[in-house]
């Protein structure tokens, strides 16, 4: 059967992509940024996942104002990067996975999850970023095909009221057990991606709460059930408007059942306008079931 | 079942206006700003952004918008934007036409100079102390 192995987490910083289709990710200002993610690429390299169920949000690119789902889960082959206003990135599209995102999406109404079924769809930044720091070579160039299935869930985290932590957790629940009726023997990863503290907009833009990002990283695995009771309003007023996207690292979280061990972080401030958090987490009874 | 945020639409947007220097997205912003926003995703495509470019006020003129919003788009001011309706997602559309980085965008909203945004993200960013809560404070 399918299991989830791990979980990892990273923000989704659109310069990022800029600086790997530039070329630019030797500059010194960027060095470390991508140093942080040398671990974890060398380790998903062996590690070998078959899919990666990838939890972001669209950034006003595949969804504009006219439909606002909650949760999405993209079904098709493949997903195309989007034309965020500079052409789309030199990217290669996005393999999907259409059987087990079918399977998810059967399973998860059946399990009064009621998640949006997409057939078509482009993916931004937000979906192509983490892709890139997980998958791209040692030395930031992306390759020529993704070595990875995807199922894209997207989550409405741009209109309010975007889902509560608790309900991302529970979607996360949901998709494990998904996954654990999936026939086929996959190792899957879940990604949880966005955050940490940032502020994109207003004279308050520019915020950062290192104090907080580290506490919110450290609970992930010394008392994660902590994270699901934290309110919208403590993430607007702690990590900026658009720390909210945290919220989606806590369906990776609620994905993993067993015990749980970091096996990498990475943090750094700043990269652009954003205070980025990677983390590397084991989901160990997944391991054992398969042993 | 766990609560863990108010289930009153009232209660939960109450507090969002305490947030100093912040307009969170809710749905009245979001019914205001339908046209401008919808108008920004336009620019999602290399004609339009040229069209755009080429005669701003009358590829404006195309979309249902009041002139208080048009002479703002024009101006760029996206905190005016903001307030009338946009979403920075939304309005990143424009200011990618414009070849601005986020970084640069972003600072434009701060009453900071691009240098004097950068110096502060280099630095750690904005503190959070003293800009959680106008009533509070702290």
């Amino acid at each position: 059967m399918a299991r989830i192995t791990h979980g990892l987490s990273t923000s989704h910083i659109p310069a990022i992509g800029a600086m790997v289709d530039q070329g630019r990710t030797d500059e010194p200002y960027w060095q470390p940024i991508f140093e942080g993610y040398q671990w974890t690429k060398d380790y998903v390299a062996q590690e070998k996942p078959d899919v990666v169920i990838l939890v972001y949000n669209d950034h006003a690119s595949a969804f504009d104002m006219k439909f606002i789902p909650t949760f999405a889960i993209g079904c098709s082959d493949e997903f195309r990067p989007a034309d965020e206003g500079w052409g789309p990135r030199p990217v290669p599209p996005v393999p999907g996975h259409p059987d087990l995102a079918w399977h998810i999406a059967q399973s998860c109404i059946l399990d009064e999850f009621d998640i949006t079924i997409i057939n078509e769809m482009e993916v931004d930044h937000g979906l192509t970023v983490p892709m890139d720091v997980f998958f791209d070579s040692k030395d930031n160039k992306t390759p020529a095909q993704w070595p990875v299935k995807v199922v894209p869930v997207a989550v409405n985290v741009v209109t309010y009221p975007p889902p509560s932590g608790n309900r991302c957790w529970m979607l996360g629940e949901a998709i494990a057990r998904a996954v654990e009726s999936y026939p086929e023997d996959l190792n899957v990863h879940i990604w949880g991606t966005g955050g940490m503290s940032h502020q994109l907009q207003g004279p308050r833009a520019g915020l950062i709460n290192k104090e907080w990002d580290q506490r919110f990283l450290d609970l992930m695995t010394s008392d994660p059930q902590k994270l699901r009771t934290i309110e919208h309003i403590e993430y607007l007023r702690e990590t900026g408007s658009e720390g909210i996207e945290m919220v989606m690292w806590l369906i990776m979280r609620g994905a993993l059942q067993g015990k749980v061990t970091e096996l990498h972080r990475h943090y750094h401030v700043p990269c652009s306008n954003t205070a980025l958090g990677h983390i590397v987490l084991k989901n160990e009874v997944a391991e054992t079931v398969v042993a | 079942m766990t609560q863990t945020m108010p289930r009153d639409v009232a209660a939960y947007l109450a507090e969002f206006d305490d947030i100093p220097g912040t307009r969170v997205y809710t749905a009245r912003r979001a019914r205001q700003g339908y046209h401008l926003n919808q108008f920004a995703m336009s620019l999602m495509k290399e004609d339009n952004r040229a069209r755009f470019l080429a005669d701003q006020r009358a590829y404006l003129d195309e979309w249902q918008l009041s002139d208080e919003i048009k002479d703002a788009v024009i101006a760029r001011d996206y905190n005016l934007l903001l307030d009338l309706g946009g979403n920075i997602y939304f309005l990143a559309k424009l200011f990618s036409t414009d070849k601005l980085s986020f970084q640069d965008a972003v600072s434009t909203m701060t009453g900071m100079t691009k240098d004097e945004y950068f110096a502060m993200m280099v630095g750690g960013g904005r503190s959070p102390h003293g800009n959680r809560s106008i009533k509070g404070g702290y």
